[in-house]
C-alpha cells in the first residue's frame, strides 16, 4: 500500500512532519492502527536498524528517524489501546549502578520500540534489585543492561545472581551491552546474550519474545 | 637507551625510547587520519639510522629516488636503535589561533621572569609564554594532544589509565608541554631559558592524568572527584576544578569572561570536545558538560584541522556557489572548526543539505578540500549536544533565553566564529546572536590571567564555591532535547 510505504520511506529519512501528516491521513482513511504501525512505522525502523548494523548510517540518522517514528507513534497510541493491540513483548532497560552514561542505552530503547516492543526505561545508576524486581512486577521477558565503564561492568554479574536468587532466571532473558562489554564476559557471568549495537540488540530481543 | 633525533624547522630535539616502537609515536606525529594504516601519507618523513625495512605501503607510496633519499611513512616505520628523523612541522608550527584578547587586569604577577601557561584540552593542547616582568603574553603554540594515540576521548583515557597506561599518558602530556614550551620560546626570540612558573589548566581528567593520579573516582557514580586541585606541584600551579565533569579550564574561561563580576544572567559555552556550559544566575554558577565531540576542533572531520595557516575558516554561499577563505589566505590544507560551521550553514542555504542532515553529495570547498556526509553527521552530533545542553541547563534553572544578557563563546576553533551560521544550524538560540561575545581560547586566557594577577587565585576559589554541577547523563530531558536538536534548523 503506497501510503504506508510513504510513511516508511519518510521515516527512514527523518521527515517527522511528513510522517505525522501521512499517519493522520492513514487514520482518516480507516486503515487499522496495527497495520499503520507495522507496515508504516516499524517497517521503516527495520530498514534503519539494518543500515545501522551495517554501518551504512550512524547515530544522527537513527536519532532523526526515531524522532519521526515517535511523532507517528504518538498518534497511534490511543487507537492501538482501544483496539486492544498489545506489544510483541516487554523489556526493561537501564544503565547499571555506578554509571550515568545513557546515549547507547537510549539508542537500544529506540530500536526495541522500532520492533514493536514495549520498553520500561529504568534510567541510569540502576541496581540489580531494581532490574529484577521491575521485570517481575511489570511482566518483562527481557532485562537489558548497559555499561560504559569497566569499573561498572561487574554489576551485570550481580543482575544475573539476583535473578537466580529470586527464582526467575529461567523466566527472564538477560542481555548486556556497552563499550567494554564482550561476548566472553557474557558467557563468563551467565547472561543470555551480548550484542554489539542497538540494531542487533533489537533483533535478538524480538526473537526471544517470539520464542517466550 | 637508544635515541631518536628529531629535526624540524623549529630546531632539533632528542627522545629516548625503549624496545622497537613506531616512529610516529616517538616523534609524536599525531596526524594519522588513516589510523596508522599507511594509506593517507600524512605522516611522511625523512628517516635514517637503525630503522625497519620499508613496508609494502611505503614501497607503493614512494619512488626509487624518494626511498633512497630516506622517505618513510612514520606510521609504518619501527625504530630499532639510534636513528634520525626530519620533517616539516610547517603546519603545526605556523599555528595562530589560541589566545583571545586578554581583558584588563591589575598587574600583580607571580614571582619570576617567565611563566608558561597551558590549557590541556582533550583534543588540543595550547600554550603561551608570559613575561612576568612586562606582564605581556610573548608567544603562543599549540598541537594536538598526543594522548589521543592512547584513546580519543576522556572516558577512553580514564579506562586506559585504570588499566596500566597511567605512566604513558603522563609522559605523553609532559613531553607535549616541553615541546610546545621550546617552540613558543623560539617564537618569542628567547633561548631555552628557565621557566619560573607554570599555570596548567584543563578539564579534571586531564589534570589527573598530568599528575599521575588514579582517576578511579572519576569513573563511576557518584563521580565525586577525590581531588579538585587548586594546588602547586613544584613550580606549577593547577587551578581549582568545579567537579569531576567540569574542570579548571572552565574556571579559567569564566574568569577570563568576567561574567561573574556582573549581576546579570549570562551564559558561557565552550565549543570544545566536552562542550561545557556555565550559566550565571542570581549568584550561582550552574555548570554542565555535554560530550560534544571534537568536530569544532577539526576532529572527526575528513579534512579537519586545527586553526592553522591554510585551514578553511569561513564559507559563504555567493550566487549559488560556495566561497571559502583560509587562514592567512594560503592554499587550503583542511577545514577548521569555524569553517565546518560555516560550510554547514552555507550548504543549508543552497539547499544542498536538508534539515535532517542529508547531504546530496560530497561538496568541494576549494583547492581539492571537500566536506562530506560523514562530516555533517559529526557536526550534528556536536551541535546537538551543545544545543541540548543549553536548552536543558536553562530549563533546569528556569531561565528563558530572552533573559540572558550575554553569551560568551569559548573554544579553540579560532578567534572567528560566524554567529549567523551558529544560529542557522541550530547551535545557539537566535535570541542570543546579538548578545554573543566570542572569546577564543578563554581557558588559556584565564590561565594567563592567573599568572599576571595573583588575586585571581582566591577569585577562582570563590567561583568554585558559587558553582553547582548539573549532571546531564541520565537526564531524560537532555536525551529528548539531544534527539530533537539533531536537526539542522534554528532552535
Amino acid at each position: 500500500m503506497s501510503l504506508l510505504n510513504d510513511i516508511s520511506t519518510n521515516l527512514q529519512i527523518g521527515k517527522a512532519k511528513v510522517v505525522k501528516e501521512l499517519v493522520e491521513q492513514a487514520i482518516a482513511e480507516k486503515i487499522p492502527a496495527k497495520q499503520i504501525l507495522e507496515e508504516g512505522l516499524l517497517s521503516g525502523m527495520s530498514v534503519v536498524g539494518e543500515k545501522f548494523k551495517n554501518n551504512e548510517i550512524f547515530v544522527p540518522e537513527v536519532l532523526v528517524a526515531a524522532r519521526a517514528m515517535n511523532m507517528g507513534a504518538q498518534l497511534l497510541k490511543p487507537l492501538l489501546a482501544e483496539a486492544g493491540v498489545e506489544a510483541s513483548g516487554k523489556v526493561c532497560i537501564g544503565t547499571v549502578k555506578g554509571d550515568l552514561h545513557d546515549i547507547g542505552k537510549n539508542l537500544v530503547k529506540m530500536m526495541l520500540e522500532g520492533k514493536g516492543l514495549e520498553v520500561v526505561d529504568l534510567g541510569t545508576d540502576v541496581s540489580p534489585e531494581t532490574f529484577v524486581q521491575t521485570a517481575i512486577d511489570q511482566g518483562c521477558q527481557i532485562i537489558c543492561c548497559s555499561a560504559l565503564l569497566t569499573t561498572t561492568m561487574g554489576v551485570m554479574a550481580d543482575v544475573v545472581k539476583e535473578a537466580e536468587r529470586l527464582g526467575v532466571r529461567d523466566k527472564v532473558k538477560i542481555m548486556i551491552g556497552g563499550a567494554p562489554v564482550t561476548d566472553a564476559y557474557c558467557k563468563q557471568i551467565g547472561a543470555d546474550a551480548y550484542t554489539a549495537d542497538a540494531a542487533s540488540a533489537a533483533d535478538v530481543a524480538i526473537e526471544y519474545c517470539k520464542g517466550a | 637507551m637508544p635515541i631518536l633525533k628529531i629535526t624540524t624547522e623549529g630546531g632539533a630535539t632528542e627522545r629516548h625510547f625503549e624496545g622497537a616502537p613506531l616512529l610516529s609515536e616517538v616523534a609524536a606525529l599525531v596526524e594519522t587520519p588513516c589510523g596508522g594504516k599507511g594509506v593517507c601519507l600524512k605522516c611522511r618523513v625523512r628517516a635514517s639510522g637503525a630503522v625497519s625495512a620499508p613496508t609494502r605501503s611505503e614501497l607503493d607510496a614512494f619512488n626509487e629516488a624518494e626511498l633512497s633519499g630516506g622517505a618513510r611513512l612514520a606510521c609504518q616505520t619501527r625504530l630499532l636503535g639510534d636513528a634520525e628523523v626530519s620533517f616539516e612541522k610547517d603546519r603545526a608550527l605556523r599555528n595562530i589561533e589560541t589566545l583571545g584578547e586578554v581583558p584588563p587586569f591589575i598587574p600583580r604577577p607571580m614571582d619570576g621572569r617567565l611563566a608558561v601557561c597551558v590549557d590541556i584540552g582533550t583534543t588540543t593542547v595550547a600554550l603561551c609564554v608570559v613575561s612576568l616582568e612586562t606582564c605581556e603574553v610573548l608567544s603562543t603554540a599549540s598541537e594536538k594532544n598526543p594522548q589521543a594515540i592512547v584513546a580519543a576521548d576522556v572516558i577512553g583515557r580514564i579506562e586506559k589509565a585504570l588499566n596500566g597506561e597511567s605512566g604513558r599518558l603522563k609522559s605523553l602530556i609532559e613531553e607535549s608541554i616541553a615541546r610546545l614550551t621550546d617552540e613558543a620560546q623560539a617564537k618569542a626570540g628567547l633561548g631555552p631559558e628557565d621557566i619560573d612558573r607554570y599555570v596548567i589548566t584543563g578539564n579534571t581528567t586531564m589534570l589527573y592524568l598530568l599528575t599521575g593520579r588514579s582517576p578511579k573516582t572519576l569513573s563511576h557514580a557518584p563521580f565525586d572527584a577525590d581531588c579538585l586541585f587548586d594546588m602547586w606541584v613544584k613550580n606549577a600551579y593547577l587551578p581549582a576544578c568545579f567537579s569531576a565533569f567540569v574542570g579548571a579550564d572552565i574556571v579559567c574561561a569564566v574568569l577570563a569572561s568576567g561574567m561573574c563580576e556582573r549581576t546579570e544572567t549570562s551564559l558561557l559555552i565552550d565549543i570544545g570536545t566536552n562542550g561545557e556550559i556555565a550559566l550565571w544566575h542570581r549568584g550561582t554558577l550552574y555548570c554542565c558538560a555535554t560530550a560534544a565531540g571534537p568536530a569544532f576542533e577539526g576532529g572527526g572531520i575528513c579534512a579537519g584541522t586545527g586553526s592553522i595557516a591554510g585551514a578553511i575558516d569561513s564559507v559563504r554561499a555567493v550566487d549559488g556557489k560556495l566561497e571559502a577563505t583560509t587562514i592567512q589566505g594560503e592554499r587550503a590544507c583542511g577545514i577548521c572548526g569555524s569553517g565546518v560551521l560555516d560550510a554547514t550553514a552555507a550548504l543549508l542555504s543552497l539547499d544542498l543539505l536538508d534539515e535532517t542532515g542529508s547531504l546530496c553529495e560530497d561538496q568541494h570547498l576549494r583547492d581539492g578540500i571537500f566536506i562530506t556526509q560523514a562530516d555533517i553527521r559529526a557536526v550534528q552530533l556536536a551541535k546537538g549536544a551543545i544545543a541540548a545542553g543549553i536548552k536543558t541547563l536553562c530549563s533546569h534553572v528556569g531561565v528563558e533565553f530572552e533573559k540572558i544578557a550575554a553569551l560568551f563563546i569559548a573554544g579553540g576553533f579560532g578567534k572567528y566564529l560566524n554567529l549567523k551560521s551558529a544560529v542557522k544550524i541550530g547551535m545557539i538560540p537566535p535570541e542570543l546572536k546579538e548578545r554573543a561575545i566570542v572569546l577564543g581560547n578563554a581557558a588559556l586566557t584565564g590561565a594567563a590571567l592567573l599568572s599576571l594577577d595573583k588575586e585571581n587565585l582566591p577569585r577562582s576559589r570563590e567561583l568554585v564555591k558559587k558553582a553547582v554541577t548539573v549532571p546531564l547523563g541520565g537526564s531524560s530531558e537532555f536525551a529528548n532535547n539531544f534527539m530533537e536538536l539533531m536537526m539542522l534548523e534554528e532552535m
